[in-house]
């Protein structure tokens, strides 16, 4: 808890409103793209918009940086309306999906452009120019072509050159998805370590949970046009404000039952006759006995046993067989019936630690009521 | 097997039985001259149409004895030389090249606005429209456009006719050089279409979305990225259209009404006027040679690269 109150407290010092979007609506034709969206992103800070496709992630950003009129609503950037301003004059540095880099241009000339473009005093711009080129750790590529560089170079060209004219903004369009899984995670810590180097207000689109996770100061969640929740990584992790949040972000177990009784907080309900009690974790009062509801159990929550006795910790316990067991390297994910019809994935972090468990075993699962967060179902 | 072969589409099985019956007479040890045998029907054409070339250069140098009406046996030089000094060639062969250059350059110039809205528009009924439009010339052929043309613009043609009712005298609007060139921009304006819209649908929208996003208005980013970027398809559209103009026949024959005469248009005299072949032969070899050379002079300024041929470019 210690360190997400550190990083949480870092940002928290900044309080000057850069990005404010205020009741914005997006339809096409045949399509509501974004629903009554409205956030405020204060100055220095980075903000991911997480979400599966469709999810209207990509249209909120693409009206703040012009290129989509919203239908209703205003966007401020730092506190003036920016509808009525065409993208050109907007102080906004984006790095596009495909990069968008010019191949008919040289690393260098791609990054002079906007600098040309925004008509900077000429005689500075090859010393900016080499400035940024540094700054991406690529000094000494300035007069290879596009595609003499490799994917990784070309998204460091791409990062400089939306940053060369130093922004108000910078907003990320999933420039990410296409690489391979280590360089996409070398880049999520490049693009963090150049984002607080500049202090550069920055909006990232990504429709993965890990880099929103892993570089965001904070994360909103859309769904549907609609945004879910805004916190910061850690509470959108740990306090999921609805089953969608639960479920997108983390593996998670769904857990679905009529409750039988409530106390406090405290919610038992009925899983194919075996009760499980979780703790209600929707806006509101605790659902009446009867009503149906589904309990989020994220997958590293649960233990595993050869006995109920061994869970001595644990407030619920159940018994299940193991149908799957899946050696990942670094953990073990067990597949185990909870209920008919109903099951439950488990991770074993340090399976050489603990008992291993074979297909067809039956074994005892324990977890705290805590851990399963109750929404209406 | 055989029950399995019934639940595949007929398409399928007279494939499988083509295969079989090549398998058959083609033995499979051949099997790599087939590239070969493909490409051989193109080479033969090519090569058919290099021998023609071959007899035309012999003619080219033969003289038409005016008192025999026959060729002269051994080769000489008088046909070029009656070319080079005679002014009527002159004006021609230049009324000729200028006139493809101009013509060139508008169809580039229309037609750039018109490829970049049908591979842009995002309403599927205007691309249709502009793709109809578009293709609707090519069902008419060149000489019937170019008698259309006669009766629009001619003395009692339609446009003569608007302009009396506002009051304006009937003009001479045909058999002059403007009319030549404006029927061969007509013709051409689709072939440019067809020329530059693979080459703007290769220029992501997203690349003009970052330049415009790095501050660059319509005008800078037509100029320093989408123009850049479409200059392969710019020079593979303007060598069609300069050649095709060049060589072109019908619409000066018609359109200009004998007074704006082409190269081609000599070359048809010299054959089945005068039946002066060598004069004519003479005068293809010079029509071959600038049009080679203005392709060579294009491809060695631009590279052949620029036309996206070859496989190392990105």
């Amino acid at each position: 808890m210690t360190i997400e109150a550190g990083i949480e407290g870092r940002a928290a010092q900044a309080t000057r409103v850069a990005v404010s979007v205020r009741n914005v609506d997006m339809s096409f034709a045949d399509f509501h793209a974004v629903k009554d969206a409205s956030f405020d992103l204060e100055d220095g800070r980075f903000l991911t918009i997480l979400g599966p496709s469709g999810s209207g992630k990509t249209t909120l950003l693409r009206m703040i940086a012009g290129f989509q009129k919203p239908s209703a609503g205003e966007i401020f950037i730092n506190g003036k309306p920016v509808s009525a301003t065409p993208p050109h004059k907007r102080s906004i540095g984006m790095v596009f999906q495909k990069l968008a880099l010019f191949p008919h241009m040289t690393a260098a000339e791609n990054v002079a452009f906007p600098l040309k473009m925004r008509r900077f005093d000429a005689t500075t711009i090859p010393e900016r120019v080499q400035r940024y080129l540094d700054l991406v750790h690529l000094g000494g590529y300035a007069d290879r072509r596009i595609h003499q560089l490799s994917g990784g170079q070309q998204q460091r060209v791409a990062i400089a050159r939306a940053l060369v004219f130093e922004p108000d903004l910078l907003l990320l369009d999933e420039p990410l998805a296409a690489l391979d899984r280590k360089l996409r995670e070398e880049m999520q810590l490049e693009f963090r370590r150049i984002q607080r180097e500049l202090g550069v207000t920055t909006i990232n689109v990504t429709h993965d949970q890990r880099e929103a996770l892993v570089v965001s100061d904070e994360v909103i969640v859309m769904d549907k046009g609609v945004i879910q929740q805004k916190a910061p990584p850690s509470a959108t992790y740990r306090t999921p404000a609805n089953a969608f949040v639960a479920g997108f972000i983390g593996v998670t177990n769904f857990i679905s039952g009529k409750v039988t009784a409530t106390s406090g907080d405290a919610v038992s309900f009925d899983v194919g006759g075996s009760e499980v009690t979780g703790t209600w974790a929707a806006q509101g009062p605790a659902p009446s006995v009867g009503a149906s509801v589904t309990g989020a159990l994220r997958a590293e929550q649960v233990r595993l046993a050869s006995s109920e006795a061994e869970l001595s910790g644990c407030q619920t316990t159940s018994r299940g067989v193991v149908r799957d067991a899946i050696f990942e390297g670094e953990r073990l994910v067990y597949e185990i019936d909870l209920a008919p019809g109903t099951l439950l994935r488990v991770f074993d972090h340090d399976p050489a630690a603990h008992k291993q468990f074979a297909i067809g075993d039956n074994v005892a699962m324990g977890w705290n009521a805590r851990d399963v967060l109750t929404f209406p179902n | 097997m055989r029950t399995y072969r019934k639940a595949y589409p007929l398409g399928w099985r007279i494939m499988d039985g083509i295969e079989a019956a090549v398998a058959a007479v083609w033995p499979r040890r051949l099997s790599g001259a087939v590239p070969y045998v493909m490409v051989l029907p193109a080479v033969l054409l090519v090569l058919l149409l290099v021998i023609g070339m071959v007899q035309i250069a012999d003619q080219s140098a033969r003289v038409l004895d005016t008192s025999t009406f026959m060729p002269s046996a051994d080769y000489r030089s008088a046909n070029y030389e009656q070319i080079f000094n005679s002014g009527l060639y002159w004006s021609i062969l230049w009324r000729s090249l200028l006139g493809s250059v101009i013509v060139t350059v508008l169809c580039l110039v229309f037609a750039f606005p018109y490829s970049y809205l049908m591979v842009r528009t995002p309403s599927a009924l205007l691309r249709k429209f502009l793709l109809i439009a578009l293709f609707l010339p090519f069902f008419i052929g060149q000489v019937v456009r170019a008698y259309g043309w006669l009766i629009i613009l001619g003395n009692q043609g339609v446009v003569n006719e608007v302009l009396g009712l506002v009051g304006v005298p009937p003009m001479r609007l045909l058999y002059n050089y403007p009319a030549v060139l404006f029927g061969l921009v007509q013709y051409m304006i689709p072939f440019a279409v067809l020329m530059l819209a693979p080459a703007l649908t290769a220029i992501p929208e997203e690349i003009e979305s970052a330049a415009s996003s790095l501050g660059a208005n319509w005008w800078r980013s037509f100029v320093h990225v989408v123009l850049p970027m479409a200059k392969p398809g710019l020079i593979g559209a303007g060598l069609v259209v300069l050649t095709l103009s060049l060589t072109d026949f019908a619409m000066p024959a018609i359109l200009g009404g004998g007074s704006q005469d082409f190269i081609a248009n000599a070359i048809y005299d010299q054959f089945f006027r005068t039946s002066d072949q060598g004069m004519g032969a003479a005068l293809t070899i010079i029509l071959v040679g600038i049009g080679s050379l203005v392709v060579g002079i294009v491809f060695s300024i631009f590279g052949a690269g620029t036309l996206a041929m070859g496989r190392d470019r990105k």
